[in-house]
């Protein structure tokens, strides 16, 4: 199969086309202010590799930071009426609560509680109140919103009180875009809510951000299915990405570690992207990445999407070197190395000045280096060695050494062989590892819920899951033969007998084949 | 001395770090106690000393399985309320209220109750911990019946309790969050001024905001942050922190058995070398063994925080890989006498080891 991936970030732009598990060609662009051009050099690029290759491409995966920006920046961003179904519990913590105002006042003033939801157990915590309903509906209206978020207690068990709303409001105001938080996260209804508010916000800019991605793809005769990624290394079809923009927040460092996965096809490794600041480990556990326990916050609001547990250490190829060469980072020249590292005539000493006297990387002149102290350099050369190696050790699972993948331009720091390094490895094409996780991206789905393992057997649970992550996967696109459990996840409920516990069941999958690999979805 | 809604973010920190893993997640409460008290312009917080001996006091919290707190959100007026319905069934206004338990979303209850009556809140608590069961609060254990109490629920239906011992009440009061959504707000141990005096674990609300004003202000390295923080405890009724272990965690396994979290996490050193450190839990972390022989025990505190932010970590956020940092502090003075650890003694939790005062286990932990 002949897939192109796309990594539109805030600096570059980078497509890699891929046969099968081999990278063919790979490229790096600007990333331009209408987002199109940039993905059009880098097509470009890449597309030269051989003539009419584009009617053979069979997919197109994109990755993007452009929904994250927007949240930080706060642009682009829709008022949403945040409506909560939970009354009468929450009283006094309305949704919204604890935001920083500036994005809270981007959404606008639209804060509702409506009673219902449900208990842990399915005992109705309120019934539905029709004059509720009725005056939220009324108010929408004249207030001329035009996007909602729903989040109803527990609906990630029992989603009926955020459907029937939904199909309420649709009804009545038929051009209302909106988000169930149920279709969106897990439990935790203040997260839940928060994600489903941000993306609501979003839907309008998803829009015109995916109509633009595709119309540059299309632009290229590329008459193939389009994908976005998300942050669990799965991907979306674009009308899905149109409704779920907020599934892509932190895909990068996802796409970063799988990358990594398929330029060595290693699927337990320690993954390094050494930058210009930073040095980034991230750990890769049966090909994917060893999330963090930490709830992502973007741009000050607490979500409940996970993020890949990365250890960030101030060690780049800008990092300033001290006099005796004992200090490295972590201040970096950063974007400025180019002008102002001594090997490209600057003033300051980098760690990339030290590889290249110690013959590590032919760049720039070693000649201006020519006054250095050998000293200088090997102790700078250890200390490099030092920063990284307890930070591998930190992040390492276990006591056994794992292979180390070099990713990024900053690998040319790394002289010798890691001590916590079965094998040390720098693929080809390393530098777009961002654009090549986007295109073997998997097609994933998720279905979770609370049970009483007193009540019923764990095993009927787990099936009964798996049926309903396998559904949301196909719904997604995947290849429903192609579908495998990819994880079981399992948490206790404290102080409750009946050993109730939280049952989650994530399934991946192969995007599946269209007949004569045509119309996108 | 008036505590205002700023300082909570540095009580509800400090207060995790003294849960000892247990406790729950404070964010819900927190954002609860930062409505309530900017609304009310702060809350009295009352020194032990200053209580009049005849004031009437009560305890309140909450009471059940944190986790449907996910999904089920408190109600910033319920804490007040289930004041009144206390007052309304034992017939008499309360002067005062006090903490259950210092560990976790409990230290923040208090304040929200107290900021909507108008009333003072104790600086202190009854556990200067966390702990899982009402009998082994200080209050019970000084001899204070735990009944009349009442219990409010999401949906505003409440009720009322009395029973002829502590260890009844706790039956009763599991049974009752069960029933009414997984989580219940108790108002109990109704006491005096005096009772109050012999009983509470003083001065720990002004302490846990001062643990969680060094935990933000020096915020990074576990390692770094341990000599601010030995200079706090020193001022303290607790011992002075000691560093146990610093490493990732191996292994991590937990199940329900009897209506509690019991787990057990291994933590081996960064390099995997040397001995491990394993760490028993039951709700909180519980025995902490050094290559099989005990590091720390109940009811002294074993705190895990995060190694690069020394951000404390509660035991339903600890996981396999995470990087750590365990540190053991001897409890105020009052668990250890003979009576108290008659209800918070290893062999309490179903442990086979007698406990050792944290200062006497030597040298049992880590070389740097």
């Amino acid at each position: 199969m002949l897939r192109i991936g796309i990594d539109v970030g805030g600096t570059h732009t980078d497509a890699a086309l891929l046969q099968g598990d081999d990278v063919l060609a790979s490229a790096k662009a600007l990333t331009s202010r209408d987002i199109s051009s940039g993905i059009l050099d880098a097509l470009d690029a890449v597309l030269r590799h051989e003539a009419g290759i584009e009617r053979h491409i069979e997919a197109v995966m994109l990755g993007t930071t452009q929904f994250t920006n927007a949240v930080v920046e706060r642009r682009e961003l829709a008022e949403v009426a945040a409506v909560r179904i939970g009354l009468p519990s929450g009283r006094g913590i309305p949704p919204k609560t604890g935001w920083p105002g500036d994005i809270s006042r981007s959404l606008g003033d639209h804060v509702y509680q409506l009673h219902g939801g449900y208990l842990y157990d399915g005992w109705p915590l309120a019934a539905p109140d029709d004059r509720e309903i009725d005056s939220l509906i009324g108010d929408l209206k004249a207030r001329k919103v035009a996007a909602v978020a729903i989040a109803s207690a527990f609906s990630p068990m029992n989603p009926a009180p955020e459907k029937l709303l939904a199909g309420r409001i649709r009804e009545a105001l038929p051009h209302v875009r909106i988000t169930e938080s149920h279709s969106i996260g897990r439990l935790g209804i203040l997260e839940r809510e928060n994600a489903a508010l941000l993306n609501a916000s979003l839907l309008d800019f998803a829009a015109r951000v995916v109509d633009s991605f595709e119309a540059a793809v299309r632009a290229r005769g590329l008459d193939c299915r389009f994908f976005i990624s998300q942050n669990d290394g799965c991907l979306m079809d674009a009308d899905f990405a149109r409704r779920f923009p907020a599934l892509t927040f932190a895909s990068g460092p996802t796409n970063s570690l799988r990358g990594a996965c398929k330029l060595t096809g290693l699927s337990e490794a320690i993954v390094v992207d050494i930058g210009g600041t930073t040095s980034d480990i991230g750990i890769l556990r049966d090909g994917f990445p060893r999330e963090s326990n930490i709830a992502l916050n973007v741009g000050g609001v607490r979500t409940n999407f996970r993020m890949p547990d990365i250890l960030s250490i101030g060690l780049g190829g800008g990092s300033l070197v001290g006099e005796d060469g004992r200090r490295v980072g972590p201040r970096s020249v950063g974007r400025e190395l180019l002008a102002r590292a001594r090997i490209f005539g600057g003033d300051k000493l980098t760690a990339t000045d030290i590889a290249v006297v110690a013959g590590q990387a032919g760049i720039g002149d070693p000649a201006r280096l020519g006054d250095l102290d050998a000293t200088v350099v090997s102790a700078a050369g250890a200390e490099i060695h030092r920063m990284l190696e307890a930070g591998i050790e930190q992040m390492k699972p276990g006591s056994d050494p794992l292979p180390v993948v070099l990713v990024g331009g900053g690998a040319i720091l790394v002289r010798e062989p890691l001590m916590a390094a079965s094998a040390m490895l720098t693929p080809e094409h390393s530098g777009v590892a961002n654009a090549i996780g986007a295109a073997i991206a998997r097609i994933g789905g998720e279905a979770e819920r609370m049970i009483s393992c007193e009540q019923i057997p764990r095993q009927d649970a787990i099936s009964e899951l798996t049926l309903a992550a396998k559904r949301n996967a196909e719904t997604a696109g995947a290849d429903p033969a192609s579908l495998r459990v990819a994880d079981i996840e399992e948490t206790a409920i404290s102080y409750m007998p009946g050993n109730v516990v939280r049952l989650r069941v994530k399934v991946t999958g192969d995007i599946a084949q269209r007949k004569g690999g045509g119309a996108s979805p | 001395m008036k505590l205002l809604a700023e300082s909570l973010p540095d009580l509800s920190s400090g207060a995790v770090f003294l849960a000892t893993g247990g406790g729950g997640d404070p964010h819900v409460s927190l954002l609860a106690a930062q409505q309530v008290l900017a609304e009310h312009g702060g809350v009295e917080l009352i020194p032990v000393d200053e209580l009049g001996d005849e004031a009437f006091v009560a305890a309140i919290g909450s009471v059940g399985a944190p986790t449907t707190s996910l999904e089920l959100l408190p109600s910033t007026d319920d804490p007040a309320k289930a004041l009144s319905i206390f007052e309304e069934h034992v017939g008499r206004k309360l002067d005062a209220v006090v903490s259950f338990e210092i560990g976790g979303g409990n230290s923040l209850i208090p304040l929200i109750a107290a900021a909507g009556r108008g009333i003072p809140v104790v600086d202190g608590d009854g556990m200067g911990r966390a702990l899982p069961e009402a009998q082994m609060m200080t209050y019970p254990i000084a001899g204070i019946p735990s009944t009349p109490a009442i219990a409010l629920d999401y949906m505003g239906n409440s009720a009322t309790f009395s029973t002829d011992s502590t260890e009844t009440y706790e039956r009763h009061i599991r049974a009752m969050a069960q029933a009414m959504g997984g989580m219940i707000t108790t108002v109990e141990h109704p006491m005096s001024g005096k009772q109050l005096k012999s009983s509470v674990v003083p001065g720990t609300v002004s302490f846990a905001t001062e643990i969680g004003r060094i935990l933000r202000r020096k915020r990074g390295n576990a390692q770094r942050i341990l000599a601010p923080l030995r200079e706090a405890f020193t001022r303290s009724l607790y011992g002075v922190p000691r560093h146990l272990f610093t490493g990732k965690v191996a292994d991590y396994s937990s199940a329900i058995i009897g209506g509690y979290d019991i787990g057990k996490a291994v933590i081996e050193a960064f390099d995997g070398r040397g001995p491990k450190l394993e760490i028993d839990v039951k709700n909180e972390y519980l025995l902490a063994r050094l290559d099989g022989q005990v590091a720390a025990s109940v009811p002294d505190l074993i705190t895990i925080l995060d190694f690069e932010t020394s951000t404390p970590i509660n035991a339903e956020r600890l996981r396999y890989g995470q990087r750590v940092t365990v540190l053991g502090i001897g409890c105020p003075a009052f668990y250890r006498s003979k009576q108290a650890l008659a209800r918070v003694s290893p062999q309490r939790f179903g442990f086979d080891i007698d406990y050792t005062p944290l200062e006497n286990l030597g040298t049992r932990h880590q070389t740097p």
